[in-house]
């Protein structure tokens, strides 16, 4: 008898101690993703498809000195690079990267270039959905890569897409 | 080994013992001891002026200049203690003041001098807390930009502008920290244009407009190769990325040349990616030149060629050779005209009379010419015709050079006030194509000659009689008999006598060498000779005719009377060059074939036009006018051309179905040059030197001896008269070279220099 009894309280603790993992946690903020339903979302410094930025003048802050590309393992980044001029200004500097393309299909996502980038053009963003059909299409051209913004011609003040 | 006057002196507490006279900076470097340095550059007044090569020598008083210090007995010199890391880390901390932190931008970033030392010897911070001094960029010309905050005012330009290139160009403004170097054309250079400036400055304030913010310096591959102009043969690194050639400048310092190049050397390579390039064949249909495919185009050409040998005859049919193709290409031209075909209607347009020179020495000619280095040793020059500083600018920086390290004497005979009169000790002015007269009077002839030109010359003729060891370096304007006089005033002259002849192209002196002659064989073996041609014809599988071919101006006068049938022309412009009548077609000829990169006024005319690769998109060797052999490297590569070589050996094998001599079997330019080490003489070369990218002289001589003629038709031989700024049919496709101002009023293609 003594024995049922020890038996079902024993189950009952372990029941609750269970169910008391499954309770507490019902309760919590939930960690899965529901992707693609809904956005994923990221810690800031997560590593994803890269973002080339412009600085306050809407000027693009690369300059082509093809740092990224030296420092890049896999060897994925190709730039060329072109002078500025007073009528086409693309970027601050003398210099600026007339062709700057990353092959996705090589990259690691290692932050190299990032790390290496002396005028903080590039860095990570969040994309990460890459897969194409098409293999070439993992091949990034600097249009793509680029961060939407305006130019502000500084000499008039006015803003211009 | 060492001499009695050699001093000893310790470095960093091991001995060194130097020639008296040697700087301590040298005397270190010979050691492996780095001693950091901006302006000290050798061959270059002392400027003491960077205060980077600061040393510590006992018993004086403060840190010493390493690169002003001569090297004496029993000095001992420390360039490894703590005051003098200081003094080079404050030094540095100087320079840095004002120079701009742009490295990531600037051209030099990666191969700087400044930022190796900021890296090796200097701080990591700064403690000025002044703003840095900004001027802006200023173009002096479309090959030259300077910006003023990135130079460190080592003065390397100004001095090799004066003393290397004698022009002048560069001085320095303002004083003390404010100072800038400024050009003489106020905001603009009016100068030679050839970049020595840019190539020397060790820090990114001048800069190439050819190459400004294009890549940088760990993107490209490095091919060292000789220039493809003038006659020099200057070594010259192609910097390539993509194909595409993107800079040249001697960035190894190998070479003859050493850091030399001229404008053309250096800004003069974006021909080989000029639009109008040929990149197709193209072949005359119902009177158009229309593209076509390699096969069909050099299956054409061959079965017309021989249908023209057939019913015309071998002799109906001529050769006009390149002087800027390889000589392994020029060696296979004359055995497909001499072997496949049988005719020594073989030419190309000369623009120096090295058969005569190599005739009129006879068995000395080995040791009686010289290298491009053995012209700088030389003691006294003479200079007869010519305008080396225009068309043979490293013969012109050699003879300067001797002049400002040795002490040497330069002797001019020209028409003409050349520039390097300057720099002469005697200049006789004779008149216009003069020069062979005064040459003949100097030999003893009973020339007679203006009283006054007599007397300069005798004037001439008693200082060169003290000389112990003269080099004559002559011009197109001495041909034939004027050379065996020139021979015969040297060997009476008491010292060493020795000579160079100066031609106009890239591989002017192999073509002749190659035999691209009617008259002589490869290695300056008459036709008349019977054991040359058994030679030859063994090696060519053929028996060669001694029958006379036509020169240049003779085929293209049969081309017109209708005597030749058929003219096979490679990397030539004679219509051009001869001066022949453009407006109809070469005469009544049945088949005109042309080897081009460009639709050239003869390719215009021709009936198949095979698109060929520049000099600097194939591999081989070429011959400069002292006789020197390199090797050429292929650079660059511009799709659907080949290269002349490939083109005559596919050639010879369509021309071997049609029961034409042999096909070739040499597969690449190495075999062929084997071929020509063993077969023509003064070419057995040390192919160990030749790889390892030295010149390596050729001695040919010439086996005519006594049976020697002097007599070059005339119109034979002559010059294009190129200047810095023109380079026969390839200048005026030079874009940059052509964009500055120097070049004068801006040229079409039709409108052109020579070829």
């Amino acid at each position: 008898m003594s024995s049922i009894l020890r038996e079902a309280g024993e189950t009952f603790v372990t029941l609750a101690k269970g169910f008391s993992v499954t309770f507490s946690n019902m309760l919590r903020k939930t960690v899965t993703e529901n992707y693609p339903e809904e956005p994923v979302h990221f810690q800031d410094r997560y590593r994803g498809i890269h973002v080339l930025h412009r600085d306050e003048n809407g000027l693009e802050k690369c300059v082509g000195c093809f740092l990224c590309a030296a420092a890049c393992p896999a060897r994925c980044i190709y730039i060329e690079a072109a002078e500025n001029t007073d009528a086409q200004r693309i970027s601050a500097g003398e210099r600026y990267a007339r062709v700057y393309n990353i092959d996705y299909s090589r990259c690691i996502f290692c932050g190299y270039c990032v790390e290496a980038c002396p005028t903080d053009a590039i860095t990570h963003g969040h994309g990460f959905e890459l897969a194409p059909s098409d293999i070439n299409a993992l091949i990034y051209r600097k249009e793509k890569l680029l961060e939407k913004g305006t130019v502000r011609d500084v000499a008039s003040n006015q803003l211009f897409l | 080994m060492a001499d009695s006057k050699d001093v000893t002196l310790k470095i960093d507490d091991r001995d060194v013992t130097v020639p008296p006279g040697t700087l301590v900076i040298e005397a270190a470097r010979r050691m492996g001891i780095e001693v950091p340095s901006f302006c000290y550059y050798p061959g270059l007044s002392l400027q003491a002026a960077c205060r980077m090569c600061l040393v510590e020598v006992e018993r004086a008083p403060k840190l010493q200049t390493a690169c002003t210090l001569v090297a004496m007995p029993g000095m001992v010199v420390r360039t490894n203690t703590e005051q003098v890391h200081q003094a080079r880390k404050a030094m540095l901390e100087f320079l840095l003041a004002n120079h701009p932190l742009d490295c990531p931008v600037c051209d030099k970033g990666g191969e700087c001098e400044l930022q190796d030392m900021a890296f090796t010897y200097g701080a990591d911070k700064s403690r000025f807390a002044e703003e840095k001094r900004h001027r802006p960029e200023r173009k002096w010309s479309e090959a030259v930009y300077y910006d003023a905050p990135r130079c460190i005012l080592c003065f390397r330009c100004v001095r090799v502008c004066d003393e290397g290139m004698d022009v002048k160009a560069l001085g320095v403004g303002q004083r003390g920290s404010q100072s800038v170097i400024i050009p003489n054309g106020e905001d603009h250079l009016d100068c030679e244009e050839c970049g020595m400036c840019i190539d020397i400055c060790p820090v990114g304030a001048l800069t190439s407009g050819t190459y400004r913010y294009k890549t940088r310096p760990w993107e490209m591959k490095y091919v060292s190769t000789v220039c493809a102009h003038c006659s020099n043969g200057c070594k010259t690194t192609l910097s390539v990325r993509n194909n595409e050639i993107l800079r040249a400048n001697n960035r190894d310092l190998s070479g003859f040349n050493k850091e030399f190049l001229c404008v053309k050397g250096r800004f003069g390579f974006d021909f080989t990616s000029h639009p109008e390039r040929l990149k197709l064949p193209l072949v005359r249909r119902n009177g158009h030149l229309e593209p076509a495919s390699w096969e069909d185009a050099i299956a054409e050409a061959s079965r017309r060629l021989a249908e023209v040998h057939k019913a015309s005859g071998a002799d109906s049919i001529g050769f006009i050779g390149s002087n800027r193709t390889t000589n392994e290409e020029n060696y296979l031209l004359g055995r497909i005209a001499r072997a496949s075909i049988g005719t020594n209607n073989l030419d190309h347009h000369r623009t120096a009379d090295y058969p005569s020179l190599i005739a009129a020495l006879g068995e000395k000619a080995a040791a009686a010419t010289v290298t491009m280095t053995q012209l700088y040793e030389a003691d006294a020059v003479l200079l007869i015709g010519d305008d080396p500083t225009q068309q043979n600018p490293l013969v012109a920086w050699q003879i300067r050079a001797a002049i400002r390290h040795r002490g040497s004497r330069l002797y001019v005979i020209n028409a003409k006030s050349i520039k390097l009169r300057r720099k002469a000790r005697e200049f006789v002015e004779v008149s216009q194509g003069g020069e062979a007269a005064a040459v003949s009077w100097l030999s003893g002839s009973d020339e007679t000659l203006d009283p006054g030109v007599a007397e300069s010359l005798s004037a001439l003729k008693s200082a060169l009689e003290k000389e112990n060891n003269v080099v004559v370096v002559f011009g197109a304007e001495l041909t034939g008999a004027a050379v065996r006089d020139l021979v015969k005033f040297g060997a009476s002259l008491p010292g060493q006598t020795r000579y160079m002849a100066l031609g106009d192209y890239a591989n002017s002196r192999g073509a002749s060498d190659m035999g691209l002659l009617p008259h002589l064989l490869p290695g300056y073996a008459p036709l008349a000779d019977v054991k040359a041609r058994e030679k030859f014809g063994k090696v060519w599988g053929a028996k060669l005719t001694n029958k006379p071919g036509l020169d240049a101006r003779g085929m293209l006068a049969a081309a017109t009377s209708g005597k030749l049938r058929a003219l096979y022309v490679v990397g030539a412009n004679p219509v051009k060059t001869f001066g022949v009548n453009a407006n109809e077609r070469l005469g009544k000829l049945d088949l005109l074939i042309v080897h081009d990169l460009f639709l050239t006024e003869t390719a215009k005319l021709a009936d198949i036009v095979l698109p060929a690769a520049a000099a600097y998109e194939k591999d081989g060797s070429v011959t400069n006018t002292a006789g020197e052999v390199q090797l050429v490297r292929k650079g660059g590569d511009v799709m659907g051309t080949r290269s002349d070589f490939d083109i005559l050996r596919i050639f010879s094998h369509q021309l071997a179905e049609h029961g034409l001599g042999q096909a070739i079997r040499l597969r690449t330019p190495e075999a062929a040059f084997d071929e020509i080490r063993q077969s023509v003489a003064g070419y057995d070369l040390s192919m160990a030197a030749l790889l390892l990218g030295e010149a390596e002289r050729t001695s040919p001589i010439s086996t005519a001896g006594g049976q020697a003629k002097f007599d070059a038709p005339v119109g034979a031989i002559f010059s294009a008269h190129d200047t810095l700024f023109a380079s026969g049919s390839l200048g005026r496709y030079c874009t940059t070279i052509l964009s500055l101002p120097e070049a004068g009023p801006k040229t079409t293609p039709e409108a052109g220099a020579h070829s």
